[in-house]
């Protein structure tokens, strides 16, 4: 699983530093508006569609090229992170916690616009879209253009996955 | 003190914001808080005394671009600043050129906010 070639030529970024930014840019988020340090791990090998009892934000790139970039988050991991944004208890799935796994993949979603931008690209970002469950699956425009990265946080684990795909 | 508006379409980041003016310890007196435009302009409309407005860009309904320019034409100069994801693009430039004073970038710190609102309030 990897970021395709045209994409990192045409950005002037090598998969490498796009996942390097990918991580900077979750660890400025989480550390200035969760107020939590996640760590981050090597990017997946293998796609992970798949999630149980799970939130997933998501926020939609257009233009030049066409991608989202995602977190996928435990449920009981969401809870901490939402309470913490919040400074205030969450133990429930509902429209709070909803909206801020939301607002991280907006503030994701910026982060990842500004490396297109500064590579020429037009990219416009989509309004943030949030699904949740005990069971669902996640359908990537292509799992081979992709960098997936784990990170881990309060003995948990949660993922930022990038997908791009050119326009024709 | 000032009163401020928060406008973003996320009652999240409305929450973080406010929370982020006291830590920044600007005088804050009262905080309205909007999800779009078209509440922002409601809540000027209802004549409450704003002395600074701090707006998304991306919302529903009607973004922060079109939100400036309908404050504006209804004759109001109260400091905006723009409180985006869309840091460091051309759609700044636009909004700046729309009448807004000034663009911090998502996510922030409350030092940031300081120095960028301790000079408007």
């Amino acid at each position: 699983m990897s970021l395709n070639a045209e994409f990192a030529a045409t950005a002037c970024l090598t998969e490498e530093q796009l996942a390097k930014y990918i991580i900077d840019s979750t660890r400025e988020v989480f550390s200035t508006m969760v107020m939590m340090d996640p760590s981050d791990d090597l990017p997946l090998i293998e796609p992970i569609n798949r999630f149980k009892c799970s939130i997933t934000g998501m926020v939609g790139f257009a233009g030049t090229y066409s991608g989202v970039i995602s977190i996928h988050c435990p449920v009981s991991l969401a809870l901490k992170i939402t309470s913490s944004m919040l400074g205030m208890e969450c133990d429930e799935v509902n429209d709070d916690l909803n909206d801020a796994i939301g607002e991280i993949a907006n503030m994701l979603g910026g982060s990842v616009k500004l490396v297109l931008s500064k590579g020429g690209l037009d990219v416009k970002l989509s309004i943030p879209t949030v699904i949740s469950g005990e069971d669902y699956t996640v359908n990537s425009l292509s799992d081979i253009d992709c960098v997936v990265i784990p990170f881990n946080l309060d003995g948990e684990k949660f993922l930022v996955g990038l997908t791009l795909k050119k326009e024709d | 003190m000032a009163n401020i508006l928060i406008v973003d379409d996320s009652s999240t980041m409305r929450k973080i914001i406010s929370r982020s003016l006291r830590q920044a310890g600007l005088t804050v007196d009262e905080i309205f808080e909007a999800g779009d435009g078209i509440e922002g302009l409601g809540v000027l409309a209802s004549g409450k005394k704003i002395d600074l407005i701090l707006s998304d860009i991306n919302m529903p309904n009607m973004d922060g671009l079109e939100f400036i320019k309908n404050v504006r034409a209804n004759g109001n100069n109260v400091p905006i600043v723009m409180i985006t994801t869309e840091g460091g693009d051309e759609i700044i430039k636009e909004a700046i050129s729309s009448g807004a004073s000034d663009s911090i970038k998502k996510p922030f710190t409350p030092d940031q906010l300081q120095e960028k609102l301790g000079g408007l309030i």
